[in-house]
Parts: C-alpha cells; structure tokens; sequence
C-alpha cells in the first residue's frame, strides 16, 4: 500500500508538471496550429530567470516563489519575441511545414544560445529551494507541498485559460483566429497582435511551469525542456492537442504511466511505455482522449 | 490529407528528437585554451606539447576544469624544475563537451597537430570512443579517470592512472561485508557504461562474499531526475545498505534529498562519481540528509601521507579550493607521462609506450605509491570518504582506507 501511494505522489507530480508544460503547448497550437516545439525551452529560460532572480527577490524581503513573476516577464518578451523574428515572417511565406521546422530550429537556438551567454554557460546551475520542505503525511510516505501546489496551480490555469478564451474579449479573437484567419481579419481583428498575445500567454505559463519543475527538481540547465517539452507534447497530443482541459489530462495520465510503469512493471521502461501509451491512444482515438474526431476541411 | 498532416507530424517528432539527442554536443566546437602554442610537431625543438581532453563544459565540467587545473598545476611545477629531458613542457588542452563523437573529434585534432601523448579523458563512455584510435595512431593515451574495465587491454597504447570499475565496485561491497550487513540495495542505470559496470562488479563481489541483494533498481537515463520510487522499494526491502553508482550531478539536488524523502534512512554509498555533490545542493535544504552518505575515492585531500599534503597545499594556493579526485589523478597522469620519458629518455611515442607498460616501474603519486598490471591499470588502494553536514556546507571525512580487497 505504501508502494501505491509513493508512486501515485510520483506519478502526480511528474504528470502536474507536464500538465503545466503541455497547457502552453496546447494553447498556442490551438490558436495558430502550430507546434511551438521551443516552448520546452521556454521553461529553460524561465528557470534561469528564475534562478537569477531569486538572490534580489530575497535581498527585498519577500518569498522566494516571487521571482516567478520578473520569469514571467522574461519568458512572455521571449515568446513574443520568437513569434516576431522567426515564426511570424515564416508563416507569412512559408507552409506549415516550414513553420514546424522553423520551431525545431528555434529550439536549437535558445539553447545552444543559453549555452554561449556567460551567465548561464553550459554547466548546470543548481536552485534555491522555493517551498519549504513539508506536506501531507499520509501512512508513512508525505506528499509534499510542491506537488500539492503544482496540482492546484495548473487546474487554476486550466479555469482561467478556459474563461479567458471563453469570456473575454481577446479569448473571442483567439478563437476566431484558430477558425479562419482571412474572415477573421475581415471582421476587424488584428490578427497578427491576437497571435502575439497568445504567445505572450503560453509563454508567461512557461515560467510558472519553470517555478514548479525547480521546487521538485532543482537543477537547471540548458537541455532542462528538450525531454520535459517532449513528454508535455505526449501528453498535449495525448489529451486532444489544442484542448486545454486535455492538456491537463494527457499530462496527469503520462505521469502515472510513467511512475506505476517504474514502480510495478520496470524501471528501466518507464520512458518506453509513456511513448508505446501515446501510439496506443493515437491508434484507438486519433484525435486524443477528449478530442472529437471531426473530418479534416481541405 | 489526414495522412499527410499524420506523416507531417511523424517526421516532425522524429527530427526534433534526434536533434534533441544531438544537442547537448552541438554547442560551440571544441576549442583549444593553450596559450599560444604553434600547431607544428609535439617534441620538436625545445618544448614538449602534451595534449589533455576533458569535458571542461556541461554537466560534467567541474570534473573536467578541476582535471585541467591539477595538470597545468603538474606542468608549471615541471617546467620550473627544468622540464622532461631538458625540454619544457606545454599542454594543449581540449574539451569534449562530455560528448563521444566530441571526444574523436578532439582525439583526431590533437593528432593532426602531432601530438604523442594525450591524457584523457574522464567519463569511461568518452574514453572508450578513442582508445582504438589510439591504437591504431599509436599515440599514446593516458585517461585519469576512466575506470571501466573494457577501457585498457594489454599490448596496447592506453593506460590509466585511476582504478578499474572490478576493484571500485568491489571495496563498496567489502565495506558492507565489513560492516556486517547481509542484506543489501542497488540503483543504477542499466543504460550507462559506468553505472552498469560498477553495478555488475559490486554484484560479483557480494556473491562472493555471500551479501544478499535483496533490491535492485534501475532509472531509465542517467538524466531521469526522480528516484523517489526506486528508493520506496528499497524500504519495502528493508535495506540499511545502498549502492548506488551515479554522478554527482544527479546524487547532489536528485538522489539523496529523494531516497531521504522516501523514508530511507540507511548508508547510500556511491563512487568516485560523487566527488563534486558538495557543489551541487539546492540551498536551503536540510543538510542532514547527506549524512550517512559514502563513497570511494582515489584519494583523501586531507590526508598527511605520501605526497598528498603537499599537493593540496599547492592546488590551494594555486586555485583557492581544495582538489577533487579529478585534479589529483590529471596532475599524477602528467607525472607519470614525465617519468615514462624520462625512462625512455624520448618522447616518441612508442618509447614512452614501452616505458610504461614496464610492469615494474614504480610510480609515487598524490593517489598513491603504485605500479601498472599487465593492462595498465595500476595496482593501488582505495579510500572512503563520508560526507557529513557542517554547518551550511557539506563538508567530507576519510571513513576508511582500503588496500587490498579481502578474500572473503
């Protein structure tokens, strides 16, 4: 029973993370269908920022979760500046295609850049521990207050990012941008400025993922979001790509997956059954757990 | 359509995980940091050029640039004894990024320029992609800190100046022997040359002297970053005893604060990988946590005997720190090079080749008084070393010295 629990607190962790990582991803494929594989590396980003921020943040007096919020800065102005120097110019020209290569590109680059910034440098940088170490004790094993927290938050962001696209006005020209680009210029939405903010969004989420990874594992480095960005598109494909509240889904399932694989199956497998879990699913319900399979327009 | 946009998709995923395998070596090249040295022949005219390579960026730089430190430090104290032969020593050194393929690349530049001697590198899977090169551009080729056994065979041109895994793997079982427990732990990575080949001597060494494995573990990647599990099952177990071969990298923020929040309270005992967790600890963590935490090492920084005190002395006021492992075996690899020239009375290759695959020649160095088996690997002890919480640093202790391994 212990074991149970250990690996459902392992499982939950991972899988909020992911969760967390695989809303960004999901929002922007949403509105501009386009596979952002840089934003791994946004959480990259975010945990330097972090890191760099926190010496100030304590020098002012206050929590150290602070420095989530000059992260959010820094990762929001990133994405939108990744939108505006490589994807916007691309997508005005190019096919999709070469706006997917251009976000692998774009991935490369933020992190052999992060390597190259003497600050940051190839060498991993260890954190400062953000929450302090307690939690729930349940039998023997304790689930920890930043598991708890990461679950919280990232269902907090699922409501908000839901009733923002939902309720606000800006939400309203996200979806009509995701529908049809051309109308929705021509019934006066700014659609470049849309997309901006979409990224502006995604990314800024980003730096909240980064706080939560670095409370649980805290050591940041400059390939910190190649297999964290790749297990969150798992899980962002897995839940429906493009469907928030699937994001939150596919995330929490890939973190199960991987910790009861590691616990009751092998440990060695873990990776290879998250990935055998995603063909599965790809193969039974294409469109992913809550997506709904609606013929492709062409 | 759905097909295209699938195979799209497919070929999406498939370029963007082979780019993020190659990655972490597509950084800047390998550059060479020696100071103005020519690219013109390594023994010609009055100067020796030696080359090194070591992963002075990623993950396991803190090795690597302790490594560089501790053989600039053998060279300069070389060089203003009067050099080897008469002729003073420069180092060319290169950084394989802790890369295979990096690694070659190194190897092949160091070559080009037409250097005899290179030391390097660290990690056993870096080294393992050069030694047949060495072989084959008899070159000759002494690695610090490369303890798998595969890495050094006879009749060849690879030596090293650090145990082999076999003996490493074992003192760690002896030790639980020693200290009486029977029924023992293991995690490690089944995926890792070094982690796998230290799981399987310490194995050999427990049916050998009848300790149980009562749990084994393994992580998928050297890069997983949870252990919570693996050390669940070890309290299932019951353990008080685990081994648990990884780098510090991973042992300071990830396994020990993890395998202590999963209940675990008994000894974890690691290798000389650990040398460098000290370094690697989330602040604000309780330190208790790295208490009862063991390793072996190749030496005790703070020892008194042999040559030991005066190198630390040297390293600190050369430096400011207190050498690792890694700067004591790159400064005796330079001193060993020394002592094979000077017995060849040359620095060609083949000449240095056979000065040190004299079974016979003793080498007194800070790691210890020792001389090279048939393989070239040398016959020497090994220590242990405890970490323990003082104060707001993590300070470490020598627990035990072990020279011979006992037979039962």
């Amino acid at each position: 029973m212990t074991t149970f629990i250990q690996t459902l607190i392992v499982g939950l962790r991972l899988g909020s993370m992911y969760a967390l990582v695989a809303l960004g991803y999901t929002m922007v494929y949403g509105i501009i269908r386009l596979l952002n594989f840089a934003h791994g590396d946004f959480i990259m980003v975010g945990g330097y920022a972090i890191i760099f921020s926190v010496p100030a943040v304590k020098a002012m007096g206050l929590p150290i979760w602070v420095a989530v919020f000059p992260a959010i800065i820094v990762c929001a102005l990133v994405g939108m500046g990744t939108e505006l120097v490589a994807y916007r110019p691309v997508r005005k020209n190019g096919t999709a295609m070469s706006a997917l290569i251009t976000a692998i590109a774009m991935s490369l680059f933020l992190e052999n850049l992060a390597q190259a910034i003497p600050a940051i440098g190839p060498n991993p940088k260890v954190a400062t521990q953000i929450f302090p170490s307690s939690g729930i004790k349940i039998g023997k094993v304790t689930l920890d207050s930043s598991t708890i927290l990461t679950i919280i938050i990232g269902l907090a962001v699922m409501l908000g990012l839901y009733f923002f696209i939902q309720k606000t006005k800006i939400g309203r020209a996200m979806r009509c941008v995701s529908e049809d680009k051309e109308a929705a210029t021509l019934m006066g939405i700014n659609v470049n400025r849309t997309i901006l903010i979409t990224f502006g969004i995604g990314s800024g989420l980003a730096a909240v993922a980064s706080l939560m990874y670095i409370s649980a594992y805290p050591k940041v480095f400059t390939t910190l979001g190649v297999m964290l960005g790749l297990k969150a598109f798992v899980a962002a494909v897995l839940g429906g790509i493009g469907i928030i509240p699937g994001a939150m889904l596919g995330g929490i399932v890939i973190g199960l997956v991987e910790s009861f694989t590691m616990s009751y199956i092998s440990s060695s497998l873990s990776d290879a059954f998250v990935f055998l879990i995603l063909i599965v699913v790809l193969l039974i319900k294409p469109a992913g757990l809550l997506g709904k399979n609606v013929g492709e327009k062409v | 359509m759905k097909k295209k946009v699938l195979s799209v998709l497919l070929a999406g995923i498939m370029a963007f995980a082979m780019a993020a395998c190659g990655s972490s070596g597509s950084g800047s090249s390998a550059s060479s940091d020696s100071s103005g040295s020519d690219s013109s022949s390594s023994s010609s005219g009055d100067t020796i050029v030696i080359g090194s390579i070591t992963p002075n960026t990623g993950g396991f730089a803190t090795a690597g640039l302790a490594c560089v430190n501790g053989m600039d430090l053998a060279v300069e104290e070389i060089n203003a004894a009067g050099g080897i032969n008469g002729k003073q020593v420069e180092m060319k050194h290169m950084d394989d990024q802790m890369d295979s393929t990096e690694c070659l690349n190194a190897f092949n530049s160091l070559v080009a320029d037409g250097v005899s001697c290179i030391v390097g590198s660290l990690a056993s899977s870096n080294t393992s992609a050069i030694t047949d090169a060495a072989n084959e551009e008899e070159t000759v080729l002494i690695t610090p800190a490369s303890t798998a056994d595969s890495i050094t065979t006879e009749d060849d041109y690879v030596f090293r100046a650090c145990y082999a895994d076999s003996f490493q793997g074992a003192i760690a079982a002896a030790y639980a022997k020693q200290q009486g427990y029977t029924d023992v732990g293991v995690v490690y990575c089944a995926a890792d040359t070094y982690s796998k080949g230290l799981y399987d001597s310490f194995k050999t060494a427990c049916e050998k002297y009848g300790i149980n494995i009562a749990a084994e573990e393994s992580v998928a990647t050297m890069d997983v970053q949870d252990y919570t599990n693996q050390f669940t099952s070890m309290v299932n177990a019951g353990v008080e005893f685990v081994y648990a071969p990884f780098y510090y990298d991973s042992v300071g923020p990830y396994v020990i604060p993890q395998a202590r929040a999963a209940g675990y309270t008994g000894i974890i005992m690691g290798e000389d990988g650990y040398d460098g967790t000290q370094g690697y600890v989330a602040e604000g963590t309780d330190l208790s946590v790295y208490n009862n935490v063991l390793w072996t090492n190749h030496f005790d920084p703070s020892g008194t005997e042999g040559k030991v005190p005066a190198f630390t002395k040297a390293y600190q006021d050369k430096f400011g720190e207190d050498p690792i492992s890694y700067a004591a075996l790159g400064y005796d690899c330079i001193y060993m090079l020394k002592q094979a020239m000077e017995k060849a009375g040359s620095e060609e290759a083949s000449a240095v080749r056979d000065a040190l695959a004299d079974t016979s020649e003793v080498y007194d160095c800070v790691t210890g008084k020792f001389s090279l088996d048939e393989t070239g690997t040398p016959v020497k002890g090994a220590v242990i070393i405890e970490f323990y919480a003082d104060g707001d640093k993590i300070s470490t202790k020598l627990k035990d010295t072990v020279d011979e391994l006992p037979d039962s």
